[in-house]
């Protein structure tokens, strides 16, 4: 493998709960690849949400990182204070989250929504901002003449689309995508998710998904982790997961997915949720 | 209209013509379908298909522009009068996609499912309530013990999920709607959650209407499959066929979408000029035709 451009080293999160302490993420450790795409799946609460605010340095409080490291193309990401956090989002490091067609400010153009954040970032001048709108635009497959239009004349995964394009506006080197296709049709979470794969090839970011479908997961990820109470307790490529799981539990979360063609004594598994 | 299979009973909820616009767009297009006891049909399609129009025309949310709905061989496409309406939404009972909002964050489960027996049984005495509540919980795989005194927030995705089919189970409703209930859960939790649909289904003799747009989940709960394609029934039949040999270029797009372990994007299996072509041929005039024995597809007219 490449030279990692994010390295996590022993993460621990914690919530305060009126009974103290809780541990969320229990000293997770992974590397991403420059142009990777590292896919980390668990079921609600197993901690793959809490992990992917802590790298953007998205947790808020009650959530308290409390212990470990990360590391994003030779930035200490922990120790960065408020006002370099500001420039460093986005500019390195930029986040499409489950609901962020709704993140779209309903009442603003898409282009001012653009510009806002080009300004943010110093970017000046209108035209150069309008061009690059358009360019970005175009990239995911948008109209660029539509730019002038509202959010809700765009359908959900349009405005999914834009968002997208939002986030790789200032060439981040990592993407982290909480459950972006969640909300999304099948058919329209593939052709979005075919056009994250192509872009990354033509662009070199890499990208961290989170989500709880697996079979998803195993197609669109170079390498994916699996997460259980707080722990990462299985990284490998999709297909050696998938051939030889190393863990009982990745083992029956792989086997609890309902095939579309299922084979004829095949047995699936019924998972609860596990206890939190 | 098309003849249905004949299947020795006769359906609790029928769909004739069914059509719903507003304004110029045409939301639901003349769609056909019946619901028999103890069955389920799964109404597949994507987002804007038209499958949540179905369902509010069929919970009298909407009023339907054309066509009729009957209901135990009623008429029930326009009712008239509080209580006409309210009897009709008792036997068609509803479950919602989003499990988080359609309990009251304010209450217990124990209210939640007393409620409604209170309001649609009154004849019960105050200890066959309690029981009757602690029923539906056992119906519904949660333990009465647990269950009855947690607060929404206390419960995961999937153990509301329960509490919400029990409450639309409380009424003894001969309709189950039950409109993308395991689409906001955890993959690996769904077919656990599916299984007691069926179960239920079956046992109680209910006539389901499974909406989704995960077709892959069609088969573990109904024994009909209709794809919905911009408001049109597109193709209709058992599961298994539907699944298994697909007619229609819309369901085949439909299946090729779904995720599917280990066979990784890219290497030419790129999706995208397929779904534009699909969306480009669905245009035009097409009528149902009978493919085999109870399976039909909408084909563009030669």
């Amino acid at each position: 493998m490449t030279e990692p451009i994010l390295s996590v080293r022993d993460l621990c999160v914690d919530y305060a709960t009126p009974n103290g302490l809780t541990r969320a993420v229990k000293n997770v450790t992974f590397d991403i690849a420059a142009g990777e795409v590292l896919g980390l799946a668990g079921e609600s609460g197993s901690g793959k949400s809490t992990v992917a605010f802590a790298i953007a340095r998205l947790h808020r409080p009650p959530a308290f990182i409390t212990g470990g490291s990360i590391n994003l193309a030779g930035t200490d990401v922990l120790a960065l204070n408020d006002r370099e956090l500001r420039a460093w989002r986005w500019r390195d490091l930029s986040v499409v989250l489950q609901s962020a067609m709704n993140a779209l400010n309903p009442v603003l153009r898409v282009s001012a929504q653009f510009a806002d954040m080009f300004k943010a970032h110093g970017v000046s001048g209108k035209a150069d901002i309008r061009a690059r709108t358009a360019d970005l635009l175009q990239m995911v497959g948008i109209q660029p003449e539509r730019m002038d239009d509202y959010p809700h004349q765009f359908s959900g995964g349009m405005r999914q689309r834009i968002v997208i394009a939002m986030a790789l506006a200032l060439r981040p080197k990592l993407v982290v995508m909480d459950e972006p296709t969640t909300a999304l049709d099948v058919v329209v979470q593939r052709e979005l998710l075919e056009e994250v794969a192509a872009l990354r090839h033509k662009l070199g970011f890499s990208v961290l998904f989170i989500t709880h479908d697996l079979a998803l997961m195993s197609q669109f990820c170079d390498r994916v982790g699996v997460m259980l109470r707080g722990e990462l307790i299985e990284l490998s490529t999709p297909s050696a997961m998938i051939a030889d799981p190393q863990q009982d539990y990745t083992r029956r979360l792989w086997a609890s997915i309902p095939p579309l063609h299922p084979r004829p004594g095949e047995t699936l598994v019924r998972m609860k949720e596990t206890p939190q | 209209m098309n003849s249905l299979p004949e299947l020795g009973t006769r359906p609790v909820l029928e769909a004739r013509g069914l059509t719903m616009r507003f304004g110029s767009f045409c939301a639901l297009d003349s769609a056909d379908f019946s619901l028999y006891p103890g069955r389920a049909l799964a109404l597949v399609g994507e987002s804007g298909s038209g499958k949540s129009t179905c369902a509010k025309l069929l919970t009298h949310v909407l009023t339907a522009s054309a066509g009729h709905i009957f209901h135990a061989g009623r008429d029930v496409t326009n009712l008239t009068g509080r209580k006409a309406v309210l009897e009709y939404r008792s036997a068609v009972q509803m479950v919602f996609q989003d499990p988080f909002a359609a309990l009251n964050p304010a209450h217990t489960v124990d209210h939640h499912l007393t409620r409604p027996l209170a309001l649609h049984r009154p004849d019960l005495s105050s200890a066959q309530r309690r029981e009757a509540v602690a029923d539906l919980l056992r119906a519904v795989d949660l333990d009465p013990a647990i269950t009855l005194r947690k607060y929404p927030h206390e419960m995961s995705g999937g153990q509301r999920q329960r509490v919400n089919l029990a409450r639309a189970l409380a009424v003894n409703p001969s309709v189950v709607i039950a409109d993308e209930p395991t689409s906001m859960l955890d993959v690996s939790i769904r077919l656990s959650v599916l299984d007691t649909f069926r179960d239920l289904k079956r046992e109680r003799g209910i006539a389901m209407l499974y909406i989704t747009h995960d077709i892959a989940t069609a088969r573990y709960v109904a024994e009909e499959t209709a794809v919905i394609f911009r408001g049109r029934i597109v193709e209709r039949g058992p599961t298994a066929q539907v699944i298994d040999t697909p007619r229609h270029p819309y369901t085949r797009l439909l299946l090729a979408a779904v995720p599917e372990v280990g066979s990784p994007f890219g290497e030419g299996n790129s999706l995208a000029p397929l779904a534009a072509q699909v969306r480009e041929s669905c245009e035009g005039p097409a009528e149902l035709t009978e493919v085999s024995p109870g399976h039909w597809v909408r084909l563009a007219r030669a």
